[in-house]
């Protein structure tokens, strides 16, 4: 409320000002009001912005910098340990035996299928009539629509040990052996069922939105590729994907972030919630260091190192898709 | 920040109401936001929702534990009703699963959105008092003239220093739940000593190949105790103010191994257990699937309650000793604790009186097969003789122990070291190897809280 009457003075101040001291009142006054427009405009949007992002991340850091526990919470009162929780974290073998390797072999493999999977769907949907369009579409967005935590549950309904629907086929097939199968017990096989929740989960909007870019490639285009004697392969790779770029940016930066920090498919799956040293991510190890062991420093800098490694990331994606002068 | 969060907390459910609450719902928010990052939420992180103060009427946010009581709501009704008549004021109780109520415990307190009474289980309450989050109850157990009235175990579990953070409410003793009829089929009787137990369920293996004689689950802490106990072991013992964990000693191995050993080398269990809760036991229990499970004393109600087909067909037995006698198992139980960030503290405690004495702890008790907290009523349902109370009766009265006392080990429950340990060991990891990664992980918890 203040920060609307402030401005709101601001704005009337400099053309009070000018009409006293300027012999051309009227364009000095518009040039003050120009200059504050945009950011008047964009108040609303930086207030949200600061409040929900850049004070938490303050905040995070600041946690991360002190020793940190429930009491310190319940006080309010701080106890600063400088870098020691980055010194723990780092040295921790635990890190880069399993916390590490899980997170980032996870998400490349769940992003490559989940980009490949939505690709193929988009480039399915885009063959189709707007009738069959209309129901394949409607069928995967209600993957799409399915709450994570539902979502997880049906996978693991699915690969419970024992009777689940998915072990008994895999015994039926003579893959695995339902007695004895505990698909949550190695980490792969961990992994591997929450692969398939988190593709099954992010593969729709992938389609969808390589479907919007797809629709506005120009018929004549492809067309003029085909009389050139282009195979579907060839004209993916050399008229689709170059003119799809920016939209194979976007999902692919935007998968990578939601596959760099999944948590809830983690957690709720059996073992995941820390019983299972081996398949911590990074998502779930914060969590568990946070709430678990009330150790909120260690786990504020799990978090930063969440933070730092995906604005790395995102930063080299964008630097390799387009060329310096595209950005 | 304090006074902030406080009144912040009260609010909760009505974010963007007022422009007067728009500074305490933005605190809310941000709070709230922070832990979003911090933790990248969780289950629960935002639910957590205070009581809204609707027109200045008292309400009090009552938080409970969910699947202890099959018949909570109808009691809950009841109870509402009680305490309005008595004090004019409405209650608001909302469940919560005992899976996640640790963790929904601390991101309430995180976010100032604590209840102003709650079930607290008995492990967690010197921890979260320690902390500051819950008021202390010495002085008004004193006033009330109910201090020598309490069961002992219980009082220790919530005593921190001087202080009392936890109003006994119930308690609970884990022991074996079997299938009458399938002993009877394969002809063997309730075992009084560990050989017996392994030879009950290979008997049952041969007659009755379908099921599963005596599931293991690996995310079951309470399943181990007994072992580790009934073999001369310890968890941890206290040397001059410091815990140090002794599961490596040579009988908390043998027993962890034992027990490991009727799943790996009798095969009496399911390599799924490994990855199973103690929910998951009473499961597959219910579907018939299992022959005996380690099972609370309040567990038989709601099994006959999920499978009305087993009725006469359950009964129970204390978990036996090595060689005879009974091992112990952990007497566990709840807490009822007012919050230090609940602004109707006297209002609380009136209801935490009306639940945990008289009436209303009884009809709990009997309704839940939980025993009361407090001595009179305990004593009298002792002496029941129904064959699903009586058991653990005995398994309570004459072997019930405690988890470490101590705040610390709240931290070692919160970082599942014992669920770790041993569904590791179910996985193949050898018991010596296990047990010293488990004992270097409590030893660590133990000393950077000291």
């Amino acid at each position: 409320m203040t920060d609307v009457v402030t401005t709101l003075r601001e704005r009337t101040r400099p053309g009070r000002g000018a009409a006293t001291a300027g012999p051309r009142p009227g364009r000095s006054r518009r040039g003050g009001t120009r200059a504050l427009r945009p950011w008047l405009l964009l108040a609303p949007a930086l207030l949200v912005m600061g409040g929900l992002l850049l004070y938490p991340l303050v905040r995070v850091v600041a946690i991360s910098l002190q020793d940190f526990g429930l009491r310190q919470l319940v006080s309010g009162r701080t106890n600063w340990v400088g870098l020691d929780n980055y010194v723990e974290l780092l040295g921790n073998a635990d890190l880069w035996r399993t916390v590490l390797p899980n997170t980032v072999v996870f998400a490349v493999v769940a992003v490559a299928l989940t980009v490949v999977v939505g690709t193929l769907v988009a480039l399915l949907l885009v063959r189709l009539q707007p009738v069959t369009r209309g129901i394949v579409t409607t069928a995967i967005m209600l993957a799409w629509a399915i709450p994570a935590v539902t979502g997880t549950y049906v996978w693991v309904f699915l690969f419970s040990p024992g009777d689940g629907l998915a072990v008994q086929a895999l015994d039926a097939l003579g893959l695995a052996d339902a007695a004895t199968a505990n698909p949550f017990a190695s980490r792969v096989s961990f992994y591997g069922v929450a692969t398939l929740n988190v593709v099954h989960h992010g593969f729709p909007f992938v389609a969808l939105t390589v479907l919007a870019g797809l629709l506005t490639v120009p018929q004549e285009i492809t067309e003029a590729a085909i009389v050139d004697g282009a195979g579907a392969w060839r004209r993916f790779w050399s008229v689709t994907f170059p003119m799809l770029r920016p939209v194979f940016a976007v999902v692919t930066v935007l998968s990578t972030i939601w596959d760099f920090k999944v948590f809830t498919q983690i957690y709720l799956m059996p073992g995941g919630d820390g019983v299972n040293r081996g398949v911590l991510n990074l998502g779930t190890w914060s969590y568990v260091e946070s709430f678990a062991q009330n150790r909120y420093g260690l786990g504020a800098a799990i978090a930063v190192l969440l933070t730092v490694l995906l604005l790395l990331i995102t930063v080299a994606y964008l630097r390799l898709l387009f060329k310096e002068d595209e950005l | 920040m304090n006074g902030l969060l406080c009144r912040a907390r009260r609010k909760g459910n009505h974010m963007w109401s007022t422009s007067r609450g728009a500074r305490r719902t933005a605190a809310t928010l941000l709070a709230v936001s922070a832990l979003a990052v911090a933790g990248c939420g969780g289950p629960g992180a935002g639910e957590a929702g205070g009581s809204g103060d609707s027109g200045g009427d008292r309400a009090l946010t009552v938080w409970i534990m969910e699947g202890t009581n099959p018949d909570a709501r109808p009691f809950f009704d009841e109870l509402s009703t009680a305490f309005r008549n008595q004090t004019g004021a409405t209650l608001d109780v909302q469940f919560v699963s005992w899976a996640s109520a640790h963790d929904k415990f601390v991101t309430s307190i995180a976010g100032g959105t604590t209840p102003d009474v709650a079930e607290v289980g008995t492990t967690w309450t010197g921890e979260f008092g320690e902390a500051g989050a819950l008021a202390d109850l010495a002085p008004r157990v004193q006033e009330a003239g109910l201090a020598n009235g309490l069961v002992t175990g219980l009082t220790e579990a919530g005593t921190v220093g001087d202080a009392l953070y936890g109003m006994p409410w119930y308690a609970g003793v884990r022991s074996i739940v079997y299938r009458t009829d399938v002993f009877a089929e394969a002809g063997v009787t309730p075992p009084t000593t560990w050989e017996e137990l392994a030879a009950a369920g290979e008997k049952i293996k041969a007659a009755r190949p379908d099921l599963i004689p005596f599931p293991i689950a690996g995310d079951n802490e309470y399943g181990v105790y007994p072992f580790v106990w009934g073999a001369g072991g310890e968890i941890a013992a206290q040397n001059g103010g410091t815990w140090t964990s002794t599961l490596d000693s040579p009988q908390a191995r043998q027993g962890i191994q034992f027990y490991a050993d009727l799943a790996l080398k009798h095969g009496l269990s399911t390599p799924a257990a490994a990855t199973w809760k103690e929910t998951d036991l009473q499961d597959s229990f219910s579907k018939g699937q299992s022959a005996m499970i380690i099972s609370g004393s309040w567990t038989p109600k709601a099994i006959l309650e999920a499978a009305p087909d087993l009725q006469g067909k359950i009964g129970a037995f204390p978990i036996p000793g090595p060689t005879g006698g009974l091992s112990p198992s952990f007497l566990g139980g709840s807490h009822l604790s007012i919050f230090e960030g609940s602004p109707n503290q006297d209002l609380a405690w009136q209801l935490v009186q009306l639940m945990s004495t008289g009436d209303f702890a009884a009809k709990w008790g009997s309704e839940s097969s939980f025993f009361p907290g407090t001595t009179a009523l305990l004593q009298q349902a002792a002496q029941s003789s129904d064959p699903l109370v009586a058991p653990f009766a005995k398994q309570m009265v004459d072997a019930g122990r405690s988890v470490p006392v101590t705040p610390l080990y709240g931290q070692v429950q919160g970082k599942k070291t014992i669920p770790a340990m041993m569904s590791a060991i179910l996985g193949g990891t050898p018991v010596d190897q296990a047990t010293s990664t488990a004992v270097a992980e409590m030893n660590q918890i133990f000393a950077g809280g000291a």
